[in-house]
């Protein structure tokens, strides 16, 4: 499936509200632009972010003009835990990777008994009638093990550069993550996101 | 992230990452801007966020959050009557609020520049209805400029002032949540310094619309209007570029949608991108025309440049095919994305989409069927608990009438306490006809922001009129859903000064409540349920209003608090041994912090995600969940 804006690169992140999803999209795009790179990013505010599904694209390339990333077009998914990396499945392109966290975070519903959290098996059965380019890491034990479960978005963002898909260096992401949180942070931040480049790259 | 600070940074050329609500907030400070007023509402609400965080440190700028939509654009117009740069700013359903001073502004005009800022939510993100603003501007007769993306919501804003002070109206600066949420690089322009105080100048027989100054005016602003289509004519904000047999008219985030799909299709088409869209330019959309057989016409919502072209095909008898909404080619509903535009132009030109969306929805339809994850009330929200007490007092028959807030999160199960919802304060006025016509009982409830926006006319009428209500106000001590904004209960000012906050409770008794008691949900459960129970009788039994103030700061505030000050309080977890997992915290809470262990069937408390409301601790017939030892 060839495409004329092939040079764009997209990213859509995928996860629950409160799991720091638009921190990473702002963050990747910032590095982007300390690249010198043109950016957008589409972002969900206000009601829909109260602990629901939340999904964000970062577009990266001199044609990204909107922020939406179509069916079918996105260069990677990022997803923070599995239902919602499958809910977003549909987004992937041809050939496209998908970044996941297995750590999972029950929905409510799933705790009343009113629907059932899927077998991780069968999440990666319905992720391959898309890709087969999986990579998977447990972000939330990483992000412990950088200092806080909070840093679980930022093992994310390491991931990402990991993937080598973005055209981000190491340098750029890191300067990121140092301009944009308290120092008191950075240690478990920069930890963190080193800890999910290298497991990613490892990966590969 | 010190967002707010940066954009004050002195520094033209500077490219920042912005969200187009920061590039607005920048703008007011390249635009000269004097005074600022707003009531919050998603999508707009960064543009509050930021300016009052900026506003004490910009010399003569005044900013507010209004008590209302209507409030602000009252102040906001009076200050550009005054002869200084103002801005208002809302959301969509907010310019309903403000719909009364709007078409009187419009009638009178202004003296130095002023921009309406409405953001309206196709697709619904966050609000109650999609209602398309730019009507306003047909039916106000009132200016209008749309811009794109967020670099043109600063660079158009700038344009805006100044169309603003040549034709003396304000002008109407309509985005949609997919520009207000958009973030772009965005170049730093000069800041000029504000002027000081000005005087007034009166001009009653302007400024005073009696019915014989109205009618001076009417005429008046139908003559700017069309003074104002001149410039729009010509202003480089409506052009047209790329060159093919099709034609394709659009404006706002369309336009990105058009320029993708045509790149993605490959696809050669001229385009005529309206940046001013009351009026439009006739002449220019006439000769578009004429020079194209096809014609299709991209905006998302109502029809409305649709309209306009085939009014203008029709008056100058031009033959050309015009595509758009009426032929059901585009939807009036829900926002766009490439893939509508694309598909739209592929069916136009009878050709295959670039991506094969079918047999992506096909295997899309084939995936496990997920559990659904619907926004809800936060671990630790004081509002789980109230409902849970008026659900528990009232066993679930008593009418619940909503207010908009987080709160309103309460329609889901299990606590299922939203019954009915019109707008800002229709808890209270709906209570009131509730009461009048049935004989259940009424309890409303209404957020403690809300409660001073719209609330306070309800509860006059539900006193005068002695109306058998119950109304819980639900105090967390902010504006939470729209990002912990001040309201007058708080004690901050927009300007971050601290002042006497109004007590909610004092307020209510001095509108004549006879009937107001303040309780902490957190405190006891049994208590707080009894308090909901004597509160329903009391009110039955005086066929009065009854007020329960249940006063407890937002869950997100608290937390935010003890991370800042660094403070690990003793956790809640549940005693395996004891739980028998019997599931009534899980089912009656439904706690994003609470899950099942899928092993044992029992209760978990997931640490990291749990608040520290206790609410779990008194619903648990065991005695299960317990506090870690300090």
């Amino acid at each position: 499936m060839s495409s004329n804006t092939s040079n764009t690169v997209n990213i859509a992140i995928s996860g629950v509200g409160g799991q720091g999803v638009l921190t990473l999209a702002e963050l990747l795009a910032k590095a982007a632009l300390n690249e010198g790179l043109n950016v957008r990013v589409g972002e969900i505010h206000g009601m829909a972010q109260r602990g629901g599904h939340v999904v964000c694209t970062v577009r990266i390339g001199d044609d990204a003009k909107g922020p939406i990333i179509d069916a079918g077009a996105a260069d990677l998914l990022v997803g923070f835990e599995p239902v919602e990396t499958l809910r977003e499945i549909h987004l992937i392109k041809k050939g496209g990777y998908v970044l996941m966290s297995s750590n999972v975070q029950y929905p409510v519903a799933v705790s009343m008994g009113k629907a059932e959290y899927p077998d991780h098996k069968e999440i990666l059965a319905s992720i391959k009638k898309f890709t087969d380019k999986i990579i998977e890491i447990n972000a939330q034990e990483i992000a412990i093990e950088a200092g806080s479960p909070r840093a679980l978005n930022m093992v994310m963002f390491g991931g990402i550069i990991g993937t080598d898909l973005v055209p981000i260096s190491k340098d750029s992401a890191m300067q990121a993550i140092r301009e944009a949180f308290p120092k008191k942070f950075e240690k478990t931040n920069t930890t963190a996101a080193e800890i999910g480049l290298e497991r990613v790259r490892n990966s590969i | 992230m010190a967002k707010p600070l940066e954009l004050l940074e002195d520094t033209p050329g500077k490219k920042v990452l912005l969200l187009a609500n920061e590039a607005i907030a920048r703008g007011v400070l390249e635009a000269g801007v004097r005074l600022v007023a707003l009531y919050p509402g998603t999508p707009s609400s960064e543009i509050g966020n930021n300016l009052t965080f900026m506003a004490p440190k910009i010399p003569n700028f005044y900013f507010e959050f209004s008590t209302n939509e209507k409030v602000s654009l009252e102040v906001a117009g009076a200050a550009a009557v005054a002869g200084v740069r103002s801005m208002m700013v809302c959301k969509g359903p907010g310019l309903n609020v403000a719909a009364d001073p709007f078409f009187s502004l419009a009638y009178v005009g202004v003296r130095a520049g002023m921009v309406i800022v409405v953001a309206d939510d196709p697709s619904m993100w966050s609000s109650q209805n999609e209602n398309d603003s730019r009507y306003y501007a047909l039916m106000g007769n009132m200016p209008m400029m749309e811009p794109s993306d967020p670099i043109e919501a600063k660079s158009m804003l700038l344009e805006a002032y100044d169309f603003s002070e040549q034709f003396e109206l304000p002008v109407l600066f309509r985005t949609t949540t997919r520009v207000n949420h958009t973030r772009a690089p965005i170049e730093f322009g000069p800041i000029p310094t504000l002027p000081d105080k000005v005087v007034f100048e009166k001009d009653p027989f302007r400024f005073v619309p009696i019915p014989a100054v109205a009618r001076v005016q009417h005429p008046w602003l139908l003559d700017q209007i069309e003074k104002a289509r001149e410039v729009s004519e010509t202003s480089p904000l409506n052009f047209t570029e790329g060159e093919g047999d099709l034609g394709i008219i659009t404006s706002g985030v369309s336009y990105n949608y058009v320029k993708e799909s045509l790149l993605e299709m490959n696809l050669s088409a001229e385009i005529l991108k309206l940046g001013i869209t009351h009026p439009i330019p006739e002449k220019k959309i006439i000769e578009f025309m004429k020079h194209h057989k096809r014609v299709v016409i991209v905006e998302e919502l109502e029809p409305f440049l649709e309209t306009h072209t085939r009014r203008l095909a029709q008056l100058e008898k031009i033959t050309v095919e015009i595509l758009g909404k009426e032929q059901g080619l585009f939807s009036r509903c829900g926002e766009y994305s490439p893939r509508i535009v694309t598909e739209a132009l592929c069916k136009v030109q009878d050709c295959n989409t670039p991506i094969n969306w079918e047999d992506i929805d096909k295997r899309s339809d084939t995936v496990l069927d997920l559990p659904p994850r619907p926004p809800l009330l936060c671990a630790g929200c004081p509002h789980r608990a109230s409902y849970y007490a008026i659900r528990a007092a009232t066993r679930g028959k008593a009418i619940y009438p909503t207010d908009i807030g987080c709160y309103t999160l309460s329609i889901a199960p299990p606590l299922e306490t939203a019954d009915i919802l019109f707008d800002m304060g229709s808890s209270i006025t709906t209570a009131c006809g509730l009461a009048e016509v049935t004989d259940q009982d009424v309890v409303a409830s209404i957020g403690d922001g809300t409660f001073f926006a719209s609330g306070l006319p309800g509860i006059v009428n539900a006193v005068y009129n002695q109306h058998r209500i119950c109304l819980v106000i639900l105090d967390n001590r902010t504006t939470a859903m729209t990002g912990h904004q001040p309201h007058p209960g708080t004690g901050i000012t927009g300007m971050r000064k601290e002042v006497p906050p109004l007590d909610i409770e004092e307020v209510c008794k001095g509108l004549g409540v006879k009937y107001v008691k303040t309780i902490n949900p957190f405190e006891s459960m049994a208590g707080l349920v009894g308090e909901v129970r004597e509160m329903v009788k009391w009110a039955r039994e005086n066929h009065s209003p009854a007020v329960l103030v249940s006063k407890e700061a937002c869950a997100l505030l608290t937390a935010a608090d003890r991370r800042r000050a660094g403070e690990t309080p003793p956790k809640y977890y549940v005693d395996e041994e004891e739980c028998t997992a019997c599931k009534r915290c899980l089912n009656r809470l439904s706690c994003p912090a609470m899950y099942m262990d899928p092993e044992t069937e029992k209760a978990v408390i997931d640490k990291a995600q749990c608040n520290l409301c206790g609410t779990c601790v008194s619903v648990c017939p065991q005695g299960a969940i317990k506090r870690e030892a300090e």
